[in-house]
């Protein structure tokens, strides 16, 4: 078997690197940190050294409030190999946070009816390893 | 534009490998036999190849693929690169050959690419393998294949613009026509709208037949300068034209759903080669998924945005209409062994702007437009080809 072949048992595990250990520790904590620009207001999720539009580093982590909508989500029903076939169905969302960034993340369930474009939706987090809690998201009744 | 390549650099050889199921054939086995044909079609010894671009094959170790099939085919080129900019790497490789020539770092240029991603690996281990080019912290986690990443741009164009699923359905229904008229096409039996949205979903809205196939297979392109393209060929065509755009990484990052790169890619290409889509005669788009190729449709300029449903239920990418587009059947119909299934475009507008198509011969078909596209829309390659009388 080949490397490749190996991996393709197991799930993907996000290794926390220099710029993203922050929001990893936060998510631990049930946290969504995102990064504030003290300099142009930039809001962002993915974890960078500089402010990805204006290059400062005064960047500031500050917790998102968990709201955001669904912007546009997938519904999958074949799995992307082996490891996440006991998954299926499961849907993955593109969600629009209340302070700007969008993200992905998946749904938390399987109440597929439900899922609609600009529907609302609930952060809340979930542990894959004693190292790392994902951001999932629920629906807002 | 300052001293631009259009006109200079012309494909004067073409050549593939069997494609479709072909077991026991390594990558760089299937490439190199593609090399040899394209050699062939140009009347060329190996030894004039001087540069060689490749992309990389998911089913062989080789992390240098182009100095590994340099090696295979005993050449020792003075120019050589592996890209990797997904599914766009064709257009990229073909543009970047065509800039290499024209500045003087190769002659005679080798674009070639071969995968065996049907066979060399089994179904799930190639989709792992096309999973794997998502981030590994912020999107993989999710389960969330490229399919996926392309699935949810769709899904957001329907919303958006009321496209339907029996619009997108209807990509593939003209693809396989084509296909059907191609030898050698790997899928070749009639299909229609209901059969599409019959078949088992993937990832919604996407269906099986929605999605491209897995394949084995390579395909080589020999491009050299114009000064010498008449030594090899009767038939040289011509780059007029490159464009590409690289606007996100992550599909989160996209800064809108429904509009991509590829508008820019088109239009610095259509600049250098002073046309409009207007002026194109055949094309090439990459078909990774139905929807894919109508967002195209609309971002190079052959239809309105929000438009290409309708476009499509018209018959405007098939003979008589408005641009006839994959004409040998796409990655829906024809082959998609992975990275090298774009070349199969080049090769198919090739052969159109040749006047070799036989029964598949679009009339009058002088001007073409191979567009390539990866990774959710992130990498966007354009290429306008032209036969000897555009140039």
């Amino acid at each position: 078997m080949n490397e490749v072949n190996k991996n393709a048992l197991t799930k993907p595990l996000p290794t926390p690197d220099g710029d993203s250990q922050a929001l990893w520790d936060g998510l631990k904590q049930g946290k969504l940190l995102l990064q504030h620009c003290d300099d142009c207001g930039h809001v962002q999720y993915y974890q960078q050294g500089m402010c990805r539009l204006c290059q400062s580093t005064k960047l500031r982590h500050q917790a998102a409030s968990g709201n955001g909508t669904i912007y546009s989500y997938s519904v999958v029903y074949r799995a992307p190999g082996p490891a996440f076939k006991d998954d299926v169905p499961y849907a993955v969302l593109l969600v629009q946070l209340e302070e700007g960034p969008r993200m992905i993340s998946s749904l938390v369930g399987k109440n597929f009816d439900a899922l609609d474009f600009d529907v609302a939706v609930k952060l809340t987090t979930g542990a894959i390893s004693d190292e790392i809690c994902l951001p999932y998201f629920e629906l807002v009744d | 534009m300052r001293d631009s390549l259009r006109g200079k650099v012309a494909i004067v050889g073409v050549g593939q490998s069997p494609t479709g199921r072909v077991p026991g054939r390594s990558p760089l086995d299937l490439t190199a036999e593609a090399t040899l044909n394209a050699l062939a079609d140009a009347n060329m010894q190996k030894a004039e190849i001087d540069g060689v671009l490749t992309g990389n094959a998911f089913a062989s170790s080789f992390h240098r693929f182009s100095v590994a099939l340099s090696e295979y085919l005993n050449i020792q080129p003075s120019y050589s690169n592996t890209l990797q900019v997904s599914g766009a790497t064709a257009g990229a490789a073909v543009n970047t050959a065509a800039a290499a020539i024209h500045a003087g770092l190769a002659e005679t240029v080798l674009v070639a690419c071969g995968d065996s991603l049907l066979t060399g690996m089994t179904p799930d281990m190639a989709i792992r393998a096309m999973t794997e080019s998502r981030d590994q912290q912020y999107e993989m986690p999710f389960g969330i294949p490229v399919a996926n990443t392309f699935a949810m741009t769709a899904h957001r164009h329907m919303k958006q613009y009321g496209t339907t699923s029996e619009q997108m359905a209807q990509v593939a229904v003209t693809f396989r026509e084509h296909a059907s008229r191609t030898p050698g096409a790997q899928k070749t039996e009639l299909i229609t709208v209901d059969d599409v949205m019959n078949s088992k979903m993937v990832t919604s809205p996407y269906h099986k037949l929605d999605c491209s196939l897995i394949s084995d297979g390579a395909a080589a392109l020999i491009l050299t300068s114009a000064e010498r393209a008449l030594d090899y060929t009767d038939t040289p065509i011509y780059i007029l034209g490159g464009g590409e755009y690289y606007s996100h990484e992550h599909i989160f990052l996209m800064p809108e759903l429904t509009q991509t790169g590829a508008v820019q890619s088109a239009q610095k290409a259509y600049d250098m080669a002073g046309i409009s889509a207007n002026d194109i005669d055949v094309a090439g788009i990459y078909d990774c998924f139905t929807g894919t190729v109508l967002m195209m449709l609309e971002d190079l300029g052959f239809c309105k945005k929000g438009e290409s449903g309708g476009f499509v239920e018209d018959g405007q990418i098939t003979y008589g209409g408005k641009i006839p587009t994959n004409t040998h059947g796409g990655m829906l119909s024809y082959a998609h062994p992975g990275i090298p299934a774009a070349w199969f475009h080049f090769i198919e507008v090739v052969r159109q702007l040749r006047g070799s198509c036989g029964e598949r011969q679009v009339s009058n078909a002088e001007l073409g437009i191979v567009h390539t596209l990866g990774a959710g829309f992130s990498t966007q390659a354009t290429t306008i080809l032209g036969a000897g009388s555009t140039r």
